[in-house]
């Protein structure tokens, strides 16, 4: 399975979501980060054939994919970021019906439904109405939706967003599990998930692609390093308006920072190994120190 | 598909509510209907409805046959004796209730539209009362000197006239008098259109509204067989709940009245004795009601056309109401009425309408006004349908 993405482009009035994105994803788990804004879901709306592009292709194996129509949605699983669904639907209905939609015989459908609903954890859920569900049973009949049709290409758009850390964890299992021999692409801003599961990590700032690699490819593409310091508690707004702080962990008798940098920031810092957090901060600086507060 | 579009309409319990309101209403509507037939007996009290249905029969069926010249004469004579008989005209009116119907056809076929007199019979001669067919066509002329009918008109109107084949057979047809005759049918038309249209509004907009927009239109059929399914939906819905309240009025209604008169001219109601419209009561009940399920298609997809548009379930609730009840209003405006006629609503009234005899031209021909609007608006629903399909399956997720 291969996406070709040429010249992507998204224009909404004067505002370009997607600009001119050229990218070629193969089968494995990539992952997408960017800030809120970046265009990430815009992208990804464009490659689930939700929106047309203003200019550039999505090529699926060879062919474009609105002129596959069909055959193209036939391959796709989608987890949107909102995922909506019927309240009056039980999990059960809500699945038979998305797998009627995906074109699934009823017989097949059914034993589909089954096989989601106990891989997801959903059995004793199963004949309760979507409105009860709490929100990880919601995203995880969501990720069961997605793998009805067996989707060779499977997009899912913040789909660890709102869950508490075992849900999360879980969650991300799930997708790890689900991610053999197809192409899975994870949009977050939550920078633990792509580190866990994604073998490929796309950065994404102002519509476009910025940098794209492994993790460790991503790491090392940083110029400055990080540090480890620990100041007392009056220096560490100095330290926030010098450099970048990826993390601040207050002590007793004073603050652990982690600080990224060209050059030693305090006589005492100690150079640590850099993560995906810290890449994050790099490319995306002051925006994405709000963003991660999350993380 | 259609299974789980028919199963997102009724598994919402306000829908279920608007089905049950309507259930109700009908029920209502129908025992109200039925209601206004009454028998007054001999000591001065009256029955109603499914009681008075059988002693009506009996009494009006003794005059059951083709009402030649003599008949019309004996309904004068016997008219005359009633109140001979009776001390008051209340009295004499119990007395010649079997007759009233053709009583009222002296009353109203001789006197014309606007000089209707209730006691004419009580003073018109037998020869007089025996020129009631011939009457009808002079009265017609009458109106042509006064009002300002287009030679289309006139002609078609004469034509009509000239159709009318006399003597008429008479006989009990209550049950069909009340189903079509009372104000109850277009009213339970323009209920039923409202609560459809509260039904059908989410069928396009509740993906957009719930968020499951995105899921929907990238799956496989999401673009082509499911839009198609909604639009299935829409159309059993309407199809379903339209007849099904319409069968269960007049099934109600003729079950408590009887349904015997159905093959007799609409013209023996003496409300539609100036109709140009020659047909029976069963095909008056099948132009009604075929006239009302096209409004209905039509007003309808057409909300849920503007509602799968917008986005948004309001316009389809909203719509429905407008055009079934502004153009009825606006109509009385004098200088809209020719065009407020012209309306969708009007097919929702063709019981009330069809007696007064509206004729438009067209490439110098005129027809009656249902002739027009029945197939134009039967074709703009039809067309709906496939505009609805294409707009819906294009829509961007932006």
């Amino acid at each position: 399975m291969e996406l070709r993405i040429n010249n992507l482009t998204k224009e909404f009035g004067g505002f370009t979501a997607v600009d001119h994105l050229n990218l070629t994803m193969e089968n494995g788990v990539y992952g997408l980060l960017g800030v809120n804004g970046a265009g990430k879901t815009t992208f990804m709306k464009m490659l689930c054939t939700l929106l047309t592009p203003t200019e550039g292709e999505i090529r699926c194996n060879g062919r474009e994919i609105r002129e596959m129509d069909g055959e193209y949605r036939k391959i796709l699983g989608y987890l949107p970021q909102d995922f909506g669904f019927y309240p009056e639907f039980s999990v059960q209905d809500y699945l038979l019906y998305i797998a009627a939609l995906k074109g699934l015989r009823p017989v097949v459908a059914k034993r589909r439904a089954r096989e989601l609903i106990e891989k997801t954890g959903l059995r004793k859920a199963a004949k309760k109405k979507m409105r009860a569900l709490s929100g990880g049973m919601k995203r995880r009949a969501g990720i069961a939706q997605a793998m009805l049709n067996n989707p060779k290409i499977l997009v899912l758009d913040e789909p660890t967003a709102g869950l508490d850390p075992n849900e999360r964890i879980r969650f991300r299992n799930l997708i790890s599990e689900l991610a053999e021999e197809r192409l899975v692409l994870l949009s977050t801003h939550i920078v633990s998930d792509v580190e866990y599961i994604a073998n490929q990590i796309l950065l994404m700032k102002g519509g476009r692609i910025v940098l794209e690699g492994e993790a460790s490819e991503l790491i090392d593409s940083m110029e400055e390093g990080v540090w480890s310091v620990f100041a007392r508690k009056n220096e560490v707004s100095a330290f926030m308006k010098k450099y970048k702080v990826s993390n601040l962990k207050t002590e007793h008798d004073g603050v652990e920072l982690r600080i990224i940098a060209g050059k030693r920031p305090a006589r005492d810092a100690v150079l640590v190994d850099a993560n995906l957090e810290d890449v994050f901060l790099y490319y995306f600086g002051e925006k994405a120190g709000e963003e991660n507060a999350a993380v | 598909m259609l299974r789980f579009e028919l199963k997102k309409i009724w598994s919402k319990r306000m829908n279920q509510g608007a089905v049950l309101l309507l259930l109700v209403i009908v029920i209502a509507g129908s025992f109200l209907a039925a209601r206004d037939v009454k028998y007054y007996k001999e000591d001065g009290s009256s029955v109603s409805g499914i009681f008075a249905a059988g002693r009506l029969r009996r009494e009006k069926n003794k005059w059951k046959g083709y009402v030649t010249e003599d008949v019309l004469k004996k309904v004068v004579e016997e008219n005359k004796r009633a109140h001979d008989e009776a001390d008051t005209a209340d009295g004499a009116f119990i007395k010649y209730q079997g007759l009233s119907d053709l009583r009222e056809w002296i009353n109203s076929g001789m006197a014309g539209r606007e000089n209707y007199d209730y006691y004419l019979c009580d003073s018109i001669s037998t020869d007089t009362a025996a020129t009631l067919y011939e009457k009808r066509v002079s009265l017609l002329k009458e109106e042509f000197a006064g009002q300002g009918y287009s030679k289309e008109e006139k002609e078609v109107l004469l034509r009509r006239y000239g159709e009318f084949e006399a003597p008429l057979y008479y006989g009990y047809a209550d049950g069909w008098k009340a189903v079509l005759d009372s104000q109850y049918l277009p009213t339970l038309m323009i209920i039923s259109i409202v609560i459809i249209g509260f039904l059908v509004s989410g069928v396009f907009s509740c993906e957009f509204q719930l968020g499951a927009d995105s899921v929907f239109f990238s799956a496989n059929y999401g673009r082509n067989r499911g839009v198609l399914a909604k639009v299935e939906a829409c159309f059993a819905v309407v199809t379903v709940i339209y007849w099904a309240a319409m069968l269960l009025f007049t099934g109600l209604v003729l079950g408590m009245l009887g349904a015997q008169g159905a093959g007799l001219m609409i013209q023996t109601d003496s409300l539609n004795w100036m109709c140009m419209y020659n047909i029976t009561f069963a095909e008056k009940w099948l132009l009604t009601m075929f006239g009302g399920y096209v409004a209905h298609l039509c007003i309808l997809f057409f909300a849920v056309l503007v509602s799968a548009k917008s986005r948004s379930a309001v316009a389809a609730v909203t719509i429905p109401f407008a055009l079934s009840c502004a153009p009825m209003f606006l109509g009385r405006v004098p200088f809209l009425t020719k065009a407020m006629n012209l309306f969708p609503d009007m097919l929702l009234r063709i019981s009330t309408f069809l007696r007064d005899n509206l004729i438009y031209t067209i490439g110098g021909k005129g027809h009656g006004v249902y002739e027009i609007l029945i197939p134009v608006y039967l074709l703009l629903a039809l067309l709906m349908m496939p505009v609805m399909y294409a707009g819906y399956r294009r829509s961007e997720l932006g």
